[in-house]
């Protein structure tokens, strides 16, 4: 029996017994199926699943007659989501923590031990399907032939990295063994999930069949009436990779350099799981085992874990915006229409496009509309040769954007998306005029980042389908879409927008129509803070290597010239327009603008900027227009970032509290996804939180005295939103939990 | 021809795309694109639900081997739903007008009232085929089991089986009955009717100049779409017109050009021929009532059609024979015809024709009339230019004259316009529409 008391239990637990179905459809044959009632999407390792596995186990063990064992999910095409990640969320206790690890393991050593492969007398086949990730997969393992279902939703692999974990229950032992050393750290490093075709290739599994013959398939073989071998690696790459301590001392360090210049130190996990998988073949399972524990506890209650882990729940959440509240099903957006050919028009129009809508693009200059087929058609080919598309899909893909100067042919589009100026007089005619052909219920959105979604409906028909779509640039890499609520905007109009946004694999967000919504809102204060330091004599390099060491994607200063100076500048004037004093823009850029110099798109701004051997942009020295500038009393690195960060914090805390967005919760994952704010931190308000929110104000208030700010303007900016303060004065944090 | 029970046939709407010469822009496309693309803005444009239509039919002369029925391809490409069928017609030149009166025998036979009726071709793409001794190669290779017998194969390989392969463009204009490839057919009526070089060379400057001007004024504008082609080289945006139309064409350049098919005293020559070229036209087909009820101005009603038969070795004059059916069966005069579009294959075999029309020995020996046919006289024919300027996609043309004329016709005000065309293996086909003016 194996100890599971003091584990979280999901809400609705069931009784014992019930998550595990035993079939016997013939003679010395057990099908056993993960069917736990209350997970009606998918099952997870949670408590009571484990609860009932051990007792399955047992009866397994004492039933002399079973011969064959088939380990199946509920249908062919859903087996299991791996380990509850909610449970790993609230686990602290370390020794919690070592009975969660352990439970796994020792259970799926169990049915290893019922295998062939491990000595025992059963055949047993993994017949799996549909997503089968982390302790889905390493259950897998743990039998002696995985059958995988040949279908598009099938994906396997170790995720366990991407929660800031590694595999635990066998997986960082069993893939290695199976795989060989190198393909394993790949597999376990990217945490990537792989298609069918592609796990069959690497031998994550051994045989793929259609999902209707997977149970089928899975006896005969179980029973022996079929054949079927398991992929073996072969003994040479054995002896000579996999068991070579010289080969693996040198894939360890390779793989040690490679990960740290991409975590740059702000992940231990994939480092820790380097010397367990590149050990593995040398050691007994029992050894690994045991190394794979310890290196798991310490991350499993660390907070990366956890912030990863809510980050993760937090997008599994949104994805619910995408149903209607009432249960009642939302219409799907068949065709789309898009407005503008820019950048952003463009890259939405050919996502749109990718993602399986057929879609209408609009652009009163014919140029402008052949430079956006032009990109899609590189695009589409792109993901092409990477095989993410199909030749069929990629045709498909190719055909379904069509684009119009005069600005017909919008009829039956479902919903329109305008991205042309930010002018409000244009916004409007543009929608006014598709509103004229469309019908009645089609949805009008605006791409707008700037202006305000009411004042766009004001004078349009039906103004409770209009609504904000605000996509971020580069559309096709920037994971977040603001869903933006008018006042008048209709509830299934924002959750069908919200679908269409999860459809095109983007993570919503509904905030309400303030200026700048939330994203942009917040980071005004940060990027002109950044603008601030710079005109006091900082060097943008010393700003940017700050905050890249905080944990974010990119510097401030690198940020602007990505964005465009000039577009940044129009963002700050509107957000000092809308919100006064803490928002005051500086006029530092205004020079830049004036002499073209926009940033990235232009060879110049805060840095210059030229071409890598691949053709793409690369940030060169600082511009020359920032020299013989310096600070006269260099701030401290401390400070620097704390001016940054807590303005993004402190403007995040206006927000809560003016419920821009739902929660805490839907305002880190937009903080996280939309400005990339270091994952691990769990965003603006879970690092508040974790800072403790009484030093938060604390730091504030000592901001308010260093230089440039005790009689300056934009004093606003840093007193402590009124929530925050409440909250500090009250010792209580953002997030309760 | 009598009324259908639906009412008359007529189209609806019409668009093309930008003709380009083979090998220039669209070198690069696929039949099933160019298709789709244009189905897609037609639909889009007309606004009609692609679910309402009966069935997609398309003409296309060579489709790509992969894709024997191009009508299913183009209409699922183009998101017309599944359950609604289509299929793919030849009558070689006539193909795009074959699939419009494909669509006018349904609806007069009561089986639907709306159809998306195409032409296209992608001469570019046409293959080269390996010749006989190299099929027979891989023949010899695919069967020869043991290792000797593959040796003795690989033995058989000659440099010759590769480097002359056969070329499909060549052999397909070319008629097996009688073994004249299609500019001799034309040599053989510039004989028949004492047709000279300089007759035809300046026919071919004409029809560029009409071209010129009708693309300048913008007459083509309310047809054409502009395509952005695939593997379009970088610099290159979409194409906006006909790219075959020479505005710097002179009578020296055309008079320098050496006969092309029957040398040295030959008069057909690239010049005042057709080009080969790429390119698509979709009409819509449906009756006057449907086509209101989809909110739709009928552009033209078909009036009547006729198909007929000639001398393969003289298709050119195939259109003399059609018109004259097509205009009995309405009743009508050529002289009331005010709009003539004869789709010019060859400069001689469109003069040929006019002089075949206008004879009334040809016209009684030929037709069995009693008096000539009448004169396509130079002010109502081809007025816009020609295939010599616009280009010839072969299986497009057919579908592109009827285009063509039912937008000259209201243009011009004109009742009635004629749309007919000369088809390779000697045949053919002529469409009268009619119009309220």
């Amino acid at each position: 029996m194996i100890d599971l008391e003091g584990l979280p239990e999901p809400e609705n637990a069931p009784q014992e017994g019930s998550c595990i179905r035993l079939e016997r459809p013939e003679e010395g044959l057990v099908r056993l199926h993960l069917d736990p009632p209350h997970r009606p999407k998918l099952a997870v390792f949670d408590k009571p699943l484990l609860r009932d596995l051990d007792s399955a186990l047992t009866e397994l063990e004492q039933d002399a007659s079973v011969r064959a064992i088939v380990v199946a999910g509920r249908d062919p095409l859903s087996f299991a989501g791996g380990a509850d990640i909610e449970g790993i969320a609230k686990v602290t206790d370390p020794a919690l923590a070592r009975k969660f690890v352990q439970s796994g393991q020792e259970l799926f050593q169990r049915l290893h031990r019922l295998g062939r492969r491990g000595g025992g007398r059963c055949h047993t086949v993994a017949a799996v399907g549909g997503p089968v990730p982390g302790g889905a997969y390493e259950i897998a393992l743990a039998c002696d032939l995985i059958l995988l279902a040949d279908h598009k939703k099938s994906r396997v692999g170790l995720p366990e990295v991407m929660l800031g974990i590694l595999p635990a229950w066998g997986g960082s032992q069993r893939l290695p063994r199976r795989i060989g050393t190198v393909a394993a750290l790949t597999a376990i490093l990217q945490g990537r999930l792989y298609p069918a075709r592609k796990a069959l290739r690497m031998g994550m599994v051994d045989r793929l069949t259609p999902p209707e013959y997977l149970i089928r398939v899975a006896e005969d073989i179980a029973l022996g009436r079929l054949k079927a071998r398991a992929k073996k690696r072969s003994a040479w790459s054995r002896i000579l990779v996999d068991k070579n301590p010289l080969a693996g001392a040198l894939i360890a360090s390779r793989a040690t350099k490679e990960t740290e210049s991409k975590t740059r130190g702000h992940y231990p996990a994939p480092l820790a799981a380097i010397p367990l998988v590149v050990r593995a073949p040398r050691v007994s399972l029992r050894e690994g085992l045991k190394d794979e524990r310890e290196a798991v506890l310490p991350l499993a209650t660390g907070p990366i874990t956890k912030n990863l882990a809510r980050i993760f729940l937090g997008s599994e959440e949104a994805k619910k915006l995408g149903e209607s509240p009432d249960g009642g099903r939302l219409a799907p957006v068949k065709r789309a229409g898009v407005m503008g050919a820019g950048v952003m028009g463009a890259a939405i129009a050919s996502v749109l496009a990718e993602k399986g809508v057929s879609t209408r693009l609009g652009d009163l200059e014919r140029s402008a509309l052949d430079e956006a087929l032009r990109a899609h058609h590189k695009e589409v080919s792109k993901r092409k040769q990477r095989r993410s598309l199909s030749p069929a899909e990629a045709l498909g893909a190719i055909d379904r954007l069509e684009v119009t100067t005069t600005g017909e042919g919008f009829t039956r589009c479902d919903l329109a998306i305008e991205a042309v100026a930010e002018k409000l007089e244009v916004k409007r005619i543009v929608l006014g005029k598709l509103a004229e052909q469309m019908p009645d219920d089609a949805i009008l959105a605006t791409n707008t980042s700037s202006l305000s979604v009411d004042a766009i409906a004001e004078l349009l028909p039906n103004p409770e389908r209009v609504v904000g779509m605000h996509f971020f640039n580069p559309v096709r890499k920037m994971p977040l879409v603001e869903i933006v609520r008018g006042s008048r905007t209709s509830t299934e109009v924002v959750h069908r927008t919200a679908r269409l946004a999860i459809d095109l694999g983007k993570t919503p967000v509904i905030t309400k129509d303030v200026a700048g919504f939330l994203v942009n809102r917040v980071l005004g204060p940060y990027l002109d803070e950044a603008v601030r330091l710079l005109e006091a004599g900082e060097s943008p390099e010393r700003i940017d290597a700050l905050l890249e060491a905080f944990g974010m994607p990119m510097g401030p200063c690198e940020l602007l010239d990505v964005v465009g100076l000039d577009i940044a500048s129009h963002a700050g004037a509107s957000l000092e327009a809308a919100y006064g004093e803490r928002m005051k823009a500086s006029r530092f850029l205004e020079a830049f603008v004036q002499a073209g110099e926009l940033g990235q798109k232009s060879g110049k701004g805060i840095y210059r900027w030229g071409k890598d051997e691949r053709g793409r942009p690369k940030k060169l020295e600082p511009s020359g227009r920032l020299a013989g500038r310096t600070a006269a009393t260099p701030l401290s690195e401390q400070l620097v970032t704390d001016r940054l960060v807590l303005s993004l914090v402190n403007e995040a805390a206006r927000c809560l509290q003016e419920e821009v967005v739902a929660g805490p919760r839907e305002l880190d994952l937009a903080a996280v996804f939309g400005t990339g704010f270091a994952p691990f931190r769990g965003g603006f308000l879970r690092y508040a939180d974790e800072r403790g929110l009484v030093q938060v104000v604390e730091t504030l208030h000592r901001i308010l005295d260093s230089p440039g700010l005790q009689n300056g303007e934009r004093r606003g900016r840093f007193e402590a939103a009124p929530l925050l303060a409440t909250l500090a004065d009250e010792k209580r944090t953002f997030h309760e939990t | 021809m009598k009324p259908s029970p639906q009412g008359r046939a007529v189209l609806a709407a019409g668009l093309r795309l930008p003709q380009a010469r083979a090998g220039s822009a669209y070198a690069r496309e696929d039949a099933g694109h160019l298709g789709a693309s244009l189905a897609r803005e037609l639909l889009a444009r007309t606004g009609i639900d692609p679910q309402e239509i009966d069935e997609v039919v398309v003409g296309c002369v060579g489709p790509p081997h992969d894709q024997a029925n191009i009508a299913r391809v183009i209409a699922l490409r183009a998101g017309v739903p599944q359950g609604v069928p289509a299929h793919t017609v030849g009558r070689n030149c006539a193909s795009g007008m074959q699939a419009v009166t494909t669509a006018v025998t349904s609806i007069e036979a009561g089986r639907g009232d709306l159809f998306l009726c195409m032409g296209v071709e992608v001469m570019s793409a046409y293959p080269l085929i390996y010749n006989d001794r190299a099929t027979a190669f891989f023949g010899r290779m695919m069967r020869a089991r043991s290792v000797g017998a593959k040796l003795s194969a690989l033995l058989s390989l000659r440099p010759s089986m590769f480097f002359a392969p056969r070329i499909a463009l060549t052999e397909g204009l070319t008629d097996p009955t009688v073994g004249l490839i299609m500019g001799s057919t034309a040599e053989n009526l510039a004989r028949d009717f004492g047709i000279t070089r300089q007759e035809a060379d300046a026919y071919a400057l004409r029809s560029h100049q009409r071209a010129a001007k009708a693309r300048d004024a913008g007459r083509f504008e309310p047809e054409i779409v502009p395509h952005f082609p695939l593997g379009a080289s970088p610099g290159k945006g979409s194409l906006q017109h006909d790219d075959g139309i020479r505005d710097d064409q002179t009578p020296e350049a055309l008079a320098k050009l050496k006969p092309y098919f029957e040398k040295p005293d030959g008069i057909v020559t690239v010049g005042n021929a057709c080009g080969i070229t790429d390119g698509a036209t979709a009409l819509l087909v449906t009756t006057e009532e449907r086509a209101r009820s989809l909110g739709l101005e009928p552009m033209a009603a078909i009036r009547s059609f006729a198909w007929s038969g000639c001398d393969p070795a003289r298709m050119g004059i195939g259109p003399v024979h059609a018109s004259n059916r097509a205009l009995q069966d309405a009743g009508v005069e050529l002289a009331d015809v005010g709009v003539v579009e004869l789709n010019e294959a060859f400069a001689a075999q469109v003069i040929a024709c006019q002089r075949a029309a206008a004879s009334a020995e040809y016209c009684r020996e030929h037709l069995g009339r009693s008096s000539a046919l009448g004169e396509f006289t130079d002010d109502k024919l081809n007025v816009n230019g020609g295939a010599i300027a616009l280009g010839h996609p072969v299986g497009a043309t057919g579908a592109r004259l009827l285009l063509t004329t039912a937008h000259e016709m209201a243009l011009s005000n004109h009742e009635l316009g004629l749309a007919t065309l000369c088809i390779g293996g000697g045949q053919g086909g002529a469409v009268l529409l009619e119009r309220r003016s």
